[in-house]
């Protein structure tokens, strides 16, 4: 158990500063996940936690001690690499005892843990093997159980399942999400795929540029976006940004639109569009539609009857509809009530 | 009108004749190896198996069949086979160890690092002969010998005879061996280097979180993980260094006495310079290639399975 603050925390490498300023709160117990699209400094910063990537400036505090020098053996930290980091030498039973056998463990103790874990995370078979006879789940099975076998306090995961299929990556999700249930320790989990994060976390620490955009828990993330970047970040496709003038932009996530042939009742956003693309994606359909003034928007809609090359009419509930102002920030909800009216003013 | 069967037929001599065509074409490829095999490799060793049997020289080497005899070899064969093998020893060590040291050492991304491997590797580009006699002329004990002329001071303080280097049998052949571990450990250097970097970062991590020293991780992590290259460094340096030969010629011709003379040399000596000698230089040849076979062998049955290949 451990919660983990960064106070003033700086990153450069070289002249280049990936990380400036930062202040974040990792919550003790807690499933937390840093995503953002690649050189964000989400894994700068898992590296400032493991110990293996100093931070320039600043201080890292774990449970209210300073851990900012000290060294990554001394931190009760365990990490999980994109590429599992396997000793590939060493048989399935040796990668899971080495560090063990590090901190001079007693053997009867390692091997009851190997047991215990090898167990946990189904390798129990193949505990004489070697890194190289096995798949890559396997490995990442591997790298699983010879972290949780130091009984860390806090686990950093750096895109543990990047390497895997779709299909394993599913899986290995929800196991990983029911052990870190299981086990109440502190997990900080680094990603690009906003859908692991947001199947995953508890909190999702969103960033960009160095900069932290959000945190929250998925739900806030998706419904209320802190800004554009955060609104278009969560949400395939992206949520539809379009100019309301004078520097206010307004946006509509593409599952919120309603797409009909007719004009529905009840509405605060209403656009004559022609379908451009349609794509089946099975329980739902993609669709790309160019409106009357140009712009094209992307639909997610289950309407299997709307063909491509017809007229439609898009429309939202002023509920779901997000207003952003000059600088980026979100508004609020529906917005203030003029800028509702502002774009009732140009509705078709 | 055409049957099915012509057609058949005429598909069938058609494969045949692509079939046969490439057949030909893989032949002719590796027939320029071939050929450079049988003339170089084949034939002069099946000739020196031959010659072993008789007694001649060079110039007409079947004078008379001496059969087995050739192979009852005389004393000062086993002296140079144990010169060949003290100094196969100690060049293996030598060079192995200080290659792994200087390729840990030269790892790391540093300005001064590319000036290093540079200087390390330049040696293995001078010609043997010409090494051997610049390190003869440092060596030597009369006043130009560089090396003596910069330790006097230490031998003084030392109180200690300077060291003779090439004129002492005591010496002679680690001289012989330090001038060629100089001249070759920058290419193996640089052959481990690249094992080295090959290495993901992520391991060493990894192995830092796992509490490992520096120690341990260098001989839990990096040897058997460079083992591969290491293995190859011990095949290459065993037999490359039982055939010394240009060094010691140039250095101590043998010298002083019988302290380094190798077993290259006493081949050339008895197939050479001495008379109707050849048949039994060839003998001496033979057993030393079966040496190196057995040594080789050896090698890969038992050493090889402590290698790691990924």
């Amino acid at each position: 158990m451990a919660e983990i603050v960064f106070e003033h925390v700086g990153k450069s490498f070289g002249d280049t500063k990936v990380i400036e300023n930062l202040d974040l709160t990792i919550e003790d117990g807690k499933f937390t996940v840093l995503v953002g699209s690649s050189g964000c400094g989400k894994t700068t910063l898992l590296r400032m936690i493991a110990g293996i990537g100093p931070a320039t400036y600043g201080r890292i505090l774990m449970d209210g001690k300073d851990i900012t020098h000290q060294p990554p053996e001394k931190r009760d930290i365990a990490m999980v690499f994109q590429n599992y980091a396997i000793y590939p030498t060493m048989s399935v039973r040796e990668n899971i005892e080495f560090g063990l056998k590090n901190k001079k463990v007693p053997k009867p103790e390692r091997d009851r843990r190997i047991a215990e874990y090898a167990e946990i995370v189904g390798m129990t078979p193949y505990l004489d093997r070697k890194p190289s006879d096995l798949s890559g789940g396997q490995r990442q099975r591997i790298a699983l159980a010879r972290a949780m076998v130091k009984k860390p306090s806090v686990f950093l995961m750096d895109e543990p399942l990047s390497n895997l299929d779709a299909k394993l990556r599913a899986a290995m999700r929800v196991e990983l999400i029911e052990l870190q249930r299981r086990l109440g320790t502190t997990f900080v989990y680094v990603t690009h795929d906003q859908i692991e994060a947001m199947s995953m976390a508890d909190t999702i620490v969103l960033m960009e540029k160095g900069e932290i955009q959000q945190i929250g828990c998925p739900e806030e993330i998706y419904h209320e976006p802190a800004n554009i970047f955060s609104a278009q970040f969560i949400g395939t496709p992206p949520m539809n940004i379009m100019e309301l003038g004078e520097g206010i932009r307004y946006g509509v996530r593409p599952e919120s639109i309603v797409m009909e042939a007719q004009k529905l009742d009840n509405m605060a956003l209403y656009r004559k569009g022609h379908i451009i693309t349609r794509e089946m994606l099975g329980a739902e359909l993609q669709f790309k539609v160019r409106l009357s003034d140009g712009g094209t928007i992307m639909v997610r809609s289950p309407r299997e009857d709307l063909a491509e090359d017809t007229d439609v009419w898009i429309m939202a509930k002023a509920r779901h509809i997000h207003f952003f102002g000059a600088d980026g920030i979100r508004l609020g909800h529906g917005g203030p009530q003029g800028l509702l009216d502002k774009l009732g003013g140009l509705n078709e | 009108m055409t049957n099915v069967a012509d057609i058949e037929k005429q598909a069938l001599r058609e494969a045949r004749r692509i079939k046969h065509r490439s057949w030909l074409t893989s032949y002719l490829m590796v027939l320029p190896a071939m050929a450079f095999l049988i003339a170089f490799v084949l034939y002069p060793t099946a000739a020196m198996l031959i010659m072993s049997l008789y007694y001649g020289n060079a110039k007409n080497p079947f004078k008379s069949w001496r059969g087995l005899q050739n192979y009852n070899m005389r004393a000062d064969f086993w002296v140079a086979l144990r010169n060949t093998a003290a100094y196969t020893g100690m060049a293996l060590v030598l060079v192995m160890i200080l290659s792994i040291l200087f390729a840990q050492w030269m790892y790391k991304a540093r300005k001064l690092n590319n000036v290093a491997q540079t200087l390390f590797f330049t040696p293995h580009l001078v010609a043997g002969v010409s090494a051997g006699f610049i390190w003869s002329w440092l060596m030597s004990s009369q006043p130009y010998g560089l090396f003596n002329t910069v330790l006097q001071p230490i031998y003084q303080i030392l109180n200690v005879p300077s060291i003779r280097w090439l004129d002492s049998s005591d010496t002679a052949m680690f001289s012989i061996v330090l001038m060629n571990t100089w001249k070759s450990v920058g290419y193996y250097c640089l052959i481990i280097m690249s094992a080295m970097k090959s290495i993901p970062t992520e391991i060493y991590e990894s192995a830092r979180l796992d509490g490992s020293s520096s120690i341990k991780t260098f001989f839990k992590i990096t040897i058997p993980m460079i083992s591969p290259q290491l293995f190859f460094l011990l095949i290459t340096i065993t037999t490359g260094s039982f055939k010394v030969f240009d060094s010691v010629r140039i250095m101590t011709n043998g010298g002083p006495g019988d302290a380094t003379r190798v077993l290259s040399m006493y081949i050339y000596d008895y197939a050479f310079q001495r008379n109707n000698t050849l048949g039994y230089a060839c003998a001496a040849g033979i057993i030393m290639m079966l040496i190196m076979v057995a040594v080789t062998v050896f090698d890969f049955a038992f050493v090889e399975k402590k290698v790691h290949y990924q």
